[in-house]
C-alpha cells in the first residue's frame, strides 16, 4: 500500500482540526481538513481518502449521517469518530453504522497516531480484499463464457465428444456423440458412464484408461460396433492431466468412418482386380518367351515365331488395358482438361466411322447412318466424344457377326441430341447386362472368347458421358444384337 | 519314343493351353485341350486321362475349384493325378501349400504361372511316376 496514506478531518473546531494536522503530518501522511460535514462532503467527492476523523457533533450536518453519506461514496474509507461529551451510546451506534472506532475527546496525539496506524492497516486489508474479490468475479465471468463457447465448439463438430472425469461421470458431450452412440439419459448430468453408454466396450476401454498408472498412455484408438451393423465408428480415446501430469479424466473423440471403411473396401478390390487383369497377359508373355527360350516346346523357326507373334499380342493388350487405367484415373481424378464447346456430333460419328472401317471390312460389316441435317450440337468436349464414339463404334464391330450390319441414328428434342448404335451382333443375355458398364467386366463365353479387350471400354465410355451430364443406355437380345444409346445435353447457347 | 500317356489341360486362356501343349507335345505326351470345366468333364469322361493339368481361376472363379472337387470325389477318375496352376497367389498374396490345402484342395500339385517349361515336365513325370507306383 501507499506509504503516505490521505486522510481527512472533519471538526468544527478549529483547536482539534489543527491538532490532529499536526500529528498526523508527523507521520507522514497528506492531510485535508474541513471545518463542517458539507465540506467534508465535498472533500470526499473530490479525492479518495483512505481515512477520515468525524467530530460526531456538528452543526450542519450530524456525523451519524456523514458517515453514511461517506460511504455511499466509497465503502472502504475508514471512518474514526471523535467523540466529544457524548455518551459511549452515540459512539457505539456510529460503530454499528460502519465506522472503524471512535476516539473520545481529549485524547493524547499517541493515542490518535496509534489508531489512524491500526484503521490505516485495515484500509489495506480491505482495499487487498476488494481487489481479491473483484477479480475472482472477472475470472467466474471469464469462465462461464469461456464455458459457453466450448459448448458452442464442440456442439458444432461433427465428430462426437465425450468427456469423463476420474468418478466415471460423463460431464460433457456434443450433439454428434448422442446422435452415434445413441447416448440415453442425457437430461442428466454427471451420471455414471453406463448411464448414458449402451456400447459395453468403449467403457471398458475408458475405464483402462482411466485406471492406468501409466503416464506415458497418450492415446487409445479403437473401431467400435454400434446397432447398426453397416456402420463402423472409430473411437480416439485421452487422458487429461494438469499440469502435475496428475490424471483429470478422459476425452473421447469419436469419428463415423463407414464410408471410409467402404471406400478401403472398394480399393483394395480394385487394386486386386488390376492386379489379377495385369498378371494373366505377363504370364503369358513370360510363357511364351519361356517356351522359345528354353528350346522345351520344339518347333521349327516358323513355329517359333508364330509364338512370339502370341507374346506380342498378349503385349499389345495389356498395354491397352494400362492405357485404359491410366484413361479411367484421369477421368476420375478431373485432370481432364475439359473443353466444353459445341460440337457436332455427326461429324465426329461421320469421322470415326470411317476411322474404323479397315476393322468392319474385314468383317465385311456394312454401316447405316441416318441423322437430321443438321444435328444440333451438343455441348461437350470433342476428344472426349471422340473417344466415346470410338468405343462404342468398334464394340459394334468386335461383337458383330460377319456381313452384319452397323445402323447409327441420331434424333434430337428440346433438351438431348440421342445417338443410337445398334449392331447385329451376338447380343448380351439378361443376366449381363445390368453389369457390362462395371470395371473389367467382360461377357465371357464360346463366341466371346476370342474377342480381344481390356473389360474397361465400356466403363471408359460411361466415365465420359457421365462428366457430360448425359445418359449411356443399352438395350439387347441374344443372337439378335445390341443397340447403345448416348444422350447427351444440347448446346444451347448462341454461338 | 516314351509311350503316349495322356495329359488333359483345362485352362480358359487358349495361349496357357496352346503354350504348355507345344512343351508336352515335344515331350511326346498327347496332349488334350478343354476351355471350361465343363468341356474339361466331358474329356475327361470320354478320353480318360493320365493326368490333368487346370487352370485354377476361370470364367467362373470356382469353376478349377468344383472341377476338381467332381474329379476327385468321382471312385471312376478319382487316381487321376490333378496339377493346379494358378495366378492367384501373387495377385492375392495367398499362397497355398499341400500339407496345409491339400485336404480341402482337391489336387496333387500347384504350380504358379507362368510355369518354366523345365519345370512343368519335372513335375508332369513326377506325378506319372507316383502315381505308377501306387497302382
Amino acid at each position: 500500500m501507499n506509504s503516505q496514506a490521505h486522510i481527512l478531518v472533519v471538526d468544527d473546531e478549529p483547536g482539534i482540526r489543527e491538532g490532529c494536522r499536526r500529528v498526523l503530518q508527523e507521520e507522514g501522511h497528506a492531510i485535508d481538513l474541513a471545518e463542517d460535514g458539507k465540506v467534508g462532503l465535498q472533500r470526499v467527492r473530490e479525492r479518495s481518502y483512505d481515512l477520515i476523523l468525524v467530530d460526531l457533533m456538528m452543526p450542519d450536518i450530524g456525523g451519524l449521517d456523514l458517515i453514511k453519506s461517506i460511504h455511499s461514496i466509497d465503502p472502504e474509507i475508514i471512518i474514526v469518530v471523535i467523540t466529544g461529551y457524548a455518551t459511549i451510546e452515540t459512539a457505539v451506534e456510529a460503530i454499528k453504522r460502519g465506522a472503524y472506532d471512535y476516539l473520545p475527546k481529549p485524547f493524547p496525539p499517541e493515542t490518535l497516531a496509534a489508531l489512524v496506524k491500526r484503521g490505516l492497516e485495515i484500509r489495506d486489508l480491505r482495499l487487498v480484499a476488494q481487489k481479491l474479490f473483484n477479480e475472482r468475479e472477472q475470472r467466474l465471468l471469464e469462465l462461464a463464457s469461456e464455458k459457453s463457447r466450448i459448448r458452442t465448439i464442440i456442439g458444432c463438430m461433427a465428430d462426437g465428444i465425450l468427456v469423463t472425469n476420474l468418478e466415471r461421470q460423463l460431464v460433457l458431450w456434443n450433439a454428434s456423440a448422442v446422435k452415434m452412440l445413441k447416448l440415453r439419459g442425457t437430461h442428466e448430468s454427471g451420471q455414471p458412464l453406463d448411464h448414458y453408454i449402451k456400447n459395453k466396450a468403449l467403457i471398458e476401454t475408458l475405464e483402462k484408461l482411466l485406471s492406468s498408472e501409466d503416464a506415458n498412455v497418450s492415446m487409445i484408438s479403437q473401431e467400435i460396433q454400434t446397432d447398426d451393423p453397416q456402420a463402423v465408428l472409430m473411437a480416439h480415446m485421452a487422458p487429461v492431466r494438469d499440469e502435475q501430469g496428475t490424471l483429470l479424466g478422459a476425452v473421447t473423440v469419436i469419428r463415423d468412418v463407414t464410408k471410409l471403411k467402404e471406400i478401403e473396401k472398394i480399393k483394395s478390390q480394385f487394386v486386386s482386380m488390376v492386379a489379377h487383369e495385369l498378371r494373366s497377359p505377363l504370364a503369358a508373355i513370360e510363357g511364351w518367351l519361356d517356351v522359345v527360350l528354353s528350346g522345351e516346346g520344339g518347333g521349327d523357326d516358323r513355329q517359333r515365331h508364330e509364338w512370339l507373334l502370341r507374346a506380342k499380342e498378349r503385349a499389345r493388350s495389356l498395354l491397352a488395358l494400362v492405357n485404359d487405367l491410366l484413361e479411367i484415373n484421369k477421368i476420375e481424378a478431373g485432370k481432364v482438361a475439359q473443353k466444353m464447346e459445341a460440337v457436332d456430333v455427326a461429324k465426329v460419328i461421320a469421322k470415326t466411322i470411317e476411322f474404323l472401317k479397315p476393322e468392319a471390312d474385314k468383317k465385311l460389316i456394312t454401316f447405316k447412318t441416318k441423322w437430321p441435317d443438321p444435328v444440333p450440337s451438343v455441348r461437350a468436349d470433342v476428344q472426349d466424344m471422340e473417344k466415346l464414339f470410338t468405343n462404342l463404334i468398334s464394340n459394334a464391330i468386335k461383337y458383330n457377326v460377319d456381313h452384319g450390319t452397323i445402323t447409327v441414328t441420331a434424333t434430337a428434342d428440346d433438351h438431348f441430341v440421342c445417338v443410337h448404335i445398334a449392331d447385329t451382333g451376338i447380343g448380351i443375355s439378361p443376366a449381363d447386362l445390368p453389369r457390362i458398364f462395371d470395371d473389367f467386366f467382360r461377357v465371357e463365353n464360346q463366341k466371346t472368347s476370342k474377342i480381344s479387350g481390356t473389360g474397361l471400354g465400356l466403363t471408359i465410355a460411361k466415365k465420359v458421358v457421365d462428366s457430360h451430364f448425359g445418359h449411356l443406355e443399352v438395350e439387347s437380345q441374344p443372337e439378335k444384337g445390341s443397340t447403345f444409346t448416348v444422350s447427351l445435353p444440347r448446346h444451347l447457347m448462341k454461338t | 519314343m516314351r509311350s503316349k500317356e495322356k495329359i488333359l489341360l483345362v485352362d480358359d486362356d487358349l495361349d496357357f493351353l496352346e503354350m504348355h501343349k507345344a512343351v508336352l507335345a515335344s515331350h511326346g505326351y498327347d496332349v488334350l485341350t478343354a476351355r471350361s470345366g465343363q468341356e474339361g468333364l466331358e474329356r475327361v469322361r470320354a478320353e480318360m486321362p493320365d493326368m490333368i493339368i487346370l487352370d485354377l481361376m476361370m470364367e467362373k472363379h470356382d469353376a478349377g475349384f468344383s472341377f476338381s472337387q467332381k474329379i476327385k470325389t468321382d471312385p471312376l477318375f478319382k487316381s487321376i493325378p490333378i496339377l493346379m496352376v494358378t495366378s492367384v497367389a501373387e495377385a492375392t498374396g495367398y499362397r497355398f501349400s499341400l500339407p496345409e490345402d491339400g485336404y480341402w484342395m482337391k489336387t496333387d500339385d500347384f504350380l504358379d504361372k507362368p510355369v518354366p517349361p523345365d519345370v512343368l515336365i519335372e513335375r508332369v513325370e513326377k506325378l506319372l511316376k507316383d502315381r505308377k507306383s501306387s497302382t
